[in-house]
């Protein structure tokens, strides 16, 4: 009886030191990330978030003209997704989680649909 | 009929235990001490002990300030999943620039406006830190960018090869271009 329970013991505490050790790694890192994908030929969608899995809902990412105009000032939804008309001048998106927390994706680097 | 049963043979792992784990349990205990110079070497680095970073770049000037850059480890960018490939770099501001100066960023090629001004450096600072992202397809000759923002709203730029800021980096890139 006590052999059982001393077993379960040590099973429960090996289970334990496993877990906190899976669970330090991933309070490391939280950078920004962005990506934008063309769903048609008009259309661009956009979806933020940051390394550590965490979506990024209600944060601002506004599609600027290389002349610095913003075109379409935006923040991204409740699912941490935003979708926009593809302006006619060049532009590049603009993730911004706060200042040194960007994300910039040139028009060149979006994916065709 | 003699009544007399032997005790089972103990097995001879239970022999060799039996005999040996005072001893294994010692050396267990030694294990650790195979670890100590990494983590005495980690520890001097995190502290600043080991100065700013496992290779100093050098006193780079910023418009009226300046900052002495360094490379946290002389390596190449490690992988953040989803997020990139990311190079950590420590600076420290100069004496008269400590107050003055509100943020300092850093990004590989020119920014194209202060909101995009890349990544910034946080910390105290006497020593900052900051992760770079580093695309893959960086061309070698790619230069990396210092912004540094004034309390007074004034800002001021200047850029170093990013083969002096970091030469492990640019030789990860050229090994990237190998790949098909």
């Amino acid at each position: 009886m006590s052999c059982s329970y001393r077993l379960l013991r040590l099973h429960l505490s090996t289970a334990l030191l496993v877990l906190s050790a899976g669970f330090s790694a991933s309070a490391l890192a939280h950078n920004p990330m962005c990506e934008c994908k063309a769903i048609d030929a008009e259309q661009i969608k956009c979806t933020g978030g940051f390394s550590d899995g965490s979506g990024a809902p209600g944060v601002t990412l506004d599609v600027i003209g290389y002349d610095e105009t913003i075109l379409v000032p935006g923040k991204l939804g409740s699912d941490s997704t935003l979708t926009f008309k593809k302006p006619g001048a060049e532009f590049y998106v603009l993730f911004d989680a706060g200042p040194g927390h960007v994300v910039e994706i040139d028009q060149a680097d979006i994916e065709a649909p | 009929m003699s009544k007399i049963t032997t005790a089972p043979q103990p097995s001879r792992l239970s022999l060799f235990w039996h005999k040996w784990r005072f001893h294994i349990n010692v050396l267990l205990l030694l294990i650790p001490l195979g670890f100590m110079p990494k983590y005495f070497a980690d520890a001097a680095l995190f502290r600043g002990d080991a100065g700013l970073g496992e290779r100093e770049i050098g006193e780079i000037q910023v418009g009226p300030w300046s900052l002495r850059l360094a490379e946290l480890r002389n390596e190449a960018p490690r992988s953040d999943g989803p997020a990139g490939y990311l190079k950590a770099f420590s600076a420290a501001l100069c004496t008269a620039c400590v107050e003055p100066v509100k943020a300092t960023y850093l990004r590989i090629g020119k920014p194209r406006s202060l909101r995009a001004a890349g990544v910034i450096f946080f910390g105290t600072p006497y020593r900052m830190g900051t992760q770079l992202p580093v695309p893959v397809k960086t061309p070698a000759d790619a230069e990396l960018w210092i912004t540094m923002e004034g309390w007074d709203g004034s800002m001021h730029q200047a850029s170093i090869p990013l083969s002096q800021a970091s030469p492990a980096t640019i030789a990860w890139l050229n090994k990237q271009g190998a790949k098909p």
